[in-house]
C-alpha cells in the first residue's frame, strides 16, 4: 500500500513539474508576470510539501508538517515579496 | 540468488536499530523529535543546509532588486529544458530512495539495494546534465565573475552539485550498512536534496 501511496506522490511531483514549466513559458512583464511568479512558488511550494509529507514521512506527525509548512511557506512569500519589488520599482 | 538475499536474517545490529528505529517511531520519551524517522542528526544537518540554502536564495533575490533588468537578461541565457528534465530525474531519484526504504522495511534488504542503485545512478544523470548545463555555459565564455547573477548561479547551483555528489556517497554507505535506521537516515539527506532543488529551479532558472 505504501508503495502504491510513494508512485502517487511522484506521479503529482511530475505534473507540478510539468505545470511549472508550462506556466513559466509564457512571457508576461509587468503585474501579469508577478501573478504568474506566484503560482510558479505556489507550485513549488506543493511540491516540497509532497516531499516532506510522503517521500520524508512526516505526514503523521502534525507538529513536523506544521512546522515545515510555516518554514517554507514564510520563505516562499519573502521570495515573492523580493520578486515583486524587483519587479514593480 | 536476490529472493534468498531478501531472505536473510537481520543482523543483531540490525536488530537493535529496529528496536531504535521502533522507539523514535512511537516518541517514547523523545516528544516531537521521536516522530522524525531515521537519525536526529540527520535532521539537525537537513535543517541547518535547508537555512543555508534558503538564505543563499534569499541574497539571490535581494540582490536583483538592484538590477532586476540585468539578471532578467542573464537568467535568458539559461537552458530552463535541461533545468525541468533535472526535476523530473530528481523526483524520480527520489521516489527510487523512498520505495528502497520501504523494501527495507519489509526486510527485503537486495530489493532496497537495488532501489538505492536506482537512486544513486539517477543521481549520476543529475550531475551528467549539470555537466553539460556548466559545459555550454563555460564554451560561451560565462563563469563565475561574468556577473552578479552568474556569481549566485554557479555558487547556489555548484554547491546543491556538490550535496548530489554527497548524497550518492551516502547512499552507497547504507546500501552497504543497511539497517533500517541507516537506510532511513541516509535516505532522508537524499529527499532533502531534491526538496532544495524544487525550491531553488524556480526561483533561479522561471521567475522572471
Amino acid at each position: 500500500m505504501r508503495a502504491r501511496a510513494l508512485i502517487e506522490a511522484w506521479a503529482v511531483l511530475v505534473g507540478l513539474s510539468a505545470a511549472t514549466t508550462i506556466l513559466s513559458i509564457f512571457e508576461v512583464s509587468g503585474r501579469g508576470g508577478v501573478i504568474i511568479a506566484g503560482f510558479v512558488l505556489l507550485l513549488a511550494g506543493i511540491k516540497a510539501r509532497v516531499i516532506l509529507s510522503r517521500y520524508l514521512q512526516l505526514r503523521n506527525s502534525r507538529f513536523w508538517t506544521r512546522s515545515f509548512d510555516f518554514a517554507i511557506g514564510s520563505f516562499l512569500l519573502l521570495s515573492f515579496g523580493l520578486f515583486a519589488v524587483a519587479i514593480e520599482y | 540468488m536476490s529472493n534468498a538475499l531478501d531472505r536473510l536474517p537481520a543482523d543483531k545490529d540490525d536488530s537493535d536499530h529496529h528496536k531504535a528505529h521502533t522507539t523514535q517511531e512511537t516518541g517514547d520519551g523523545w516528544g516531537v523529535l521521536g516522530e522524525l524517522p531515521g537519525d536526529l542528526m540527520m535532521w539537525v544537518l537537513i535543517m541547518s543546509e535547508l537555512l543555508v540554502f534558503g538564505a543563499a536564495l534569499i541574497a539571490f533575490l535581494a540582490v536583483r532588486t538592484t538590477d532586476p533588468a540585468g539578471f532578467a537578461a542573464d537568467q535568458a541565457l539559461l537552458n530552463r529544458t535541461e533545468g525541468a528534465v533535472n526535476t523530473i530525474v530528481l523526483v524520480t531519484s527520489g521516489l527510487c530512495a523512498a520505495l528502497a526504504v520501504h523494501a527495507r522495511e519489509i526486510n527485503k534488504r537486495a530489493t532496497a539495494r537495488r532501489w538505492l542503485a536506482a537512486a544513486g545512478v539517477l543521481g549520476a544523470v543529475f550531475l551528467f546534465v549539470k555537466g553539460l548545463e556548466y559545459w555550454s555555459k563555460a564554451s560561451a565564455g560565462i563563469d563565475i565573475e561574468t556577473s552578479p547573477f552568474f556569481t549566485f548561479y554557479y555558487l547556489i547551483t555548484g554547491f546543491h552539485a556538490a550535496h548530489v555528489v554527497a548524497g550518492i556517497v551516502i547512499l552507497s554507505m547504507v546500501a552497504w550498512a543497511d539497517s533500517l535506521r541507516n537506510m532511513e537516515t541516509g535516505v532522508a539527506f537524499w529527499h532533502m536534496v531534491d526538496l532544495v532543488w524544487v525550491l531553488l529551479f524556480p526561483i533561479i532558472y522561471l521567475l522572471r
